[in-house]
């Protein structure tokens, strides 16, 4: 009990600490120019809306938007429906080196991207995939693979094999019992899987400066990045920016957040 | 016709082998429990017979008919899980309705099959929960009635009854009997608990190690084991076994066992065809009486170690000349612990490499 005020003081100084940064670009994204400028720097904003407008009408934010929309998503569709059975043959059948394709897929997560950068640049030009959603979406889809494969392994893994086999003698073929039982059963693992997927094609920078060149198909983060101009640098747009670029995510996660508690599996077994 | 057959069904994990040589037959419309401890190979078997699991060796038959090649959806069998498997996503109506509709069956019949199981179990109260809003015991008869509901050519049990508190497992256990005595469909049922096996079944499969020690009726599991193990396994409190060495002469058999004797007035040489060796002998708790049987019986003088009062009956254990007997009586003992004590057991069975040697009688 004696403990409890410096537990408090930690939690509070870690959320403070790790919030700090985005309250600062909030902030700054509804200050005016003026003040952004202002030496000494002033705390509280005006409340002015002219960076918005400005990063939403004068650099076209939307756009970025519609195309980071396209591409997260893409790349969520995708990554899922390879994970899934993938995920489900790793975590029911008995194949051979099973651990060695798990450890072998945590090992590709663990490439930093420089070191593909160079032959998936060379293999995207080849295919015609640069300056393409679909370039893009291709290595997404190989760098969130192993960790979608990884979250929806443990969770077909967690599920009662008894139901499975339930489902096989009421009739079902073996991808029948997958989807009309198990998905819906793991249906918290596969809101995990997406929204990790998802926040991480969302924020990706550097393959998306790398392969989209073309201002009409960049996505938000090099959008946001090219904001930056010969002479100035405005803080304001690209704070303004960079709050419109995490509230979809914000708004996800809160909306998941349901389902990924939602124990769907309670009471499946006994004990 | 039988209703099930196995022939030389054999299994093997990598390189250990969990079924050897399996083979027997369930006429139809029997009731057939497979017994074992755990690990006896008796569940594979069981999913072998559902198809889950494709044997090494060996074939099973429905009928007459093959269906080592039929998948389990078109077994038409139903498979009631040790944890109940129901989908927890879906409410009891939909889980009983789930294998008839995946066989694409017209609306009302999945209806009136629903109606008609609802009844039959009394569960018509419960057809709009989920399984999580229900109790174990409840949760056990949508189980049962998921297999009901689909009219199937054989039913599986996987220790149904497992989870369940031992009052209510009593009473499923008539209910279950009830149950196919109505629909008298052939029913194949794993246990570990031999009073389910001794109740249930029309005959028996007793198991161990991956492999069938005897087959038959409940009584003459009891009453003529066919190896130690089996004596062993079936009874409660187990049956005596003593290990030791017997000797033949003209006029008697002797089994002896440390400093302890046990002699037997007959002759035994024709049954038995050798003189002296291994043996192992068996008597049952309920055989070791308090009184003189008449005049043919065996005397066993020893002291009361111990009186276990279960109520109705006592178990009392006994020490003769180093070796513990166990005896269970429905009268009250005039002796205490600590006390002498002669028993008088009628009763013998005898196994010399493992197989049972009939006994002439006292």
């Amino acid at each position: 009990m004696m403990h409890r005020p410096v537990l408090l003081g930690g939690i509070l100084l870690a959320v403070l600490g790790s919030l700090c940064p985005f309250l600062w670009f909030i902030l700054t994204s509804f200050k005016s120019q003026i003040q952004v400028e202002a030496i000494p720097p002033t705390w509280w904003p005006d409340g002015s809306l002219v960076f918005y407008a400005s990063a939403l009408f004068e650099h076209q934010l939307l756009h970025y938007v519609r195309n980071s929309v396209t591409v997260a998503g893409g790349t969520t569709v995708i990554a899922l429906v390879v994970a899934t059975p993938a995920a489900y043959a790793l975590a029911r059948l008995r194949l051979p080196g099973k651990t060695w394709i798990l450890g072998g897929l945590l090992c590709v997560a663990m490439f930093p991207p420089i070191v593909i950068a160079g032959p998936v640049w060379q293999i995207l030009e080849r295919l015609g995939g640069l300056n393409t959603h679909w370039g893009l979406v291709l290595p997404y889809v190989s760098l969130t693979l192993p960790l979608a494969v990884w979250i929806l392994t443990t969770f077909f893994h967690e599920l009662p094999v008894e139901l499975e086999e339930a489902a096989r003698i009421d009739g079902c073929t073996t991808w029948q019992a997958l989807y009309k039982i198990m998905l819906p059963l793991a249906a918290p693992g596969l809101f995990t899987a997406a929204i990790l997927t998802f926040i991480c094609a969302w924020n990706e920078f550097f393959f998306a400066l790398l392969i989209l060149t073309d201002p009409e198909r960049q996505t938000l983060p090099v959008g946001i990045a090219l904001f930056q101009g010969e002479f100035i640098m405005p803080w304001g747009e690209i704070a303004a920016a960079s709050v419109i670029a995490t509230l979809p995510l914000i708004i996800l996660v809160l909306l998941f957040q349901r389902g990924i508690i939602n124990g769907l599996s309670a009471g499946a077994v006994k004990g | 016709m039988a209703g099930l057959e196995l022939q030389h069904v054999e299994k093997t994990f990598g390189r250990t082998r969990v079924l050897h040589d399996v083979s027997f037959e369930v006429g139809d419309g029997e009731f057939i429990v497979l017994l074992g401890p755990s690990g006896c190979g008796k569940s594979t078997l069981l999913r072998i017979i559902a198809g889950l699991e494709p044997q090494t060796h060996g074939s099973v038959s429905f009928g007459g008919q093959c269906v080592d090649d039929v998948p389990p959806p078109d077994r038409d069998i139903a498979m009631v899980f040790q944890h109940y498997a129901l989908y927890p996503h879906l409410t009891v109506r939909e889980n009983l309705a789930f294998g008839l509709k995946m066989r694409r069956e017209p609306k009302p019949m999945i209806e009136a099959r629903i109606a008609e199981t609802a009844a039959l179990l009394e569960i018509h109260d419960l057809l709009d929960r989920k399984p999580k809003e229900l109790s174990g015991g409840q949760q056990q008869r949508v189980a049962m009635g998921r297999a009901i509901v689909r009219k199937p050519k054989l039913f599986l049990f996987d220790e149904p009854l497992s989870n369940l508190d031992a009052r209510l497992r009593a009473s499923m256990r008539v209910e279950l009997k009830k149950l196919h005595q109505r629909l008298g469909t052939t029913m194949v049922y794993v246990t570990h608990d031999q009073s389910e096996a001794m109740t249930l079944g029309h005959a028996i499969v007793v198991m161990n190690r991956g492999r069938i020690q005897q087959i038959g009726r409940p009584e003459q599991i009891y009453h003529e084991p066919a190896n130690p193990f089996v004596a062993g396994f079936i009874g409660n409190p187990p049956m005596n076994l003593f290990e030791g060495s017997f000797r033949l002469d003209q006029r008697q058999l002797e089994f002896l066992v440390g400093d302890l004797t046990f002699r037997f007035p007959f002759q035994a040489h024709e049954l038995i065809g050798a003189d002296t060796g291994m043996a192992t002998l068996g008597v049952r708790p309920e055989d070791v009486k308090f009184e003189p049987q008449g005049s043919g019986h065996v005397a066993i003088t020893g002291t009361i170690d111990l009186i276990e009062n279960l109520g109705n009956d006592s178990i009392v254990h006994i020490m003769v000349k180093g070796q513990s007997l166990m005896a269970r009586t429905s009268f009250g003992l005039r002796q205490h612990a600590g006390e002498p004590i002669t028993t008088y057991v009628k009763n013998f069975h005898l196994f010399i490499n493992e197989n049972r040697i009939p006994l002439p009688s006292l």
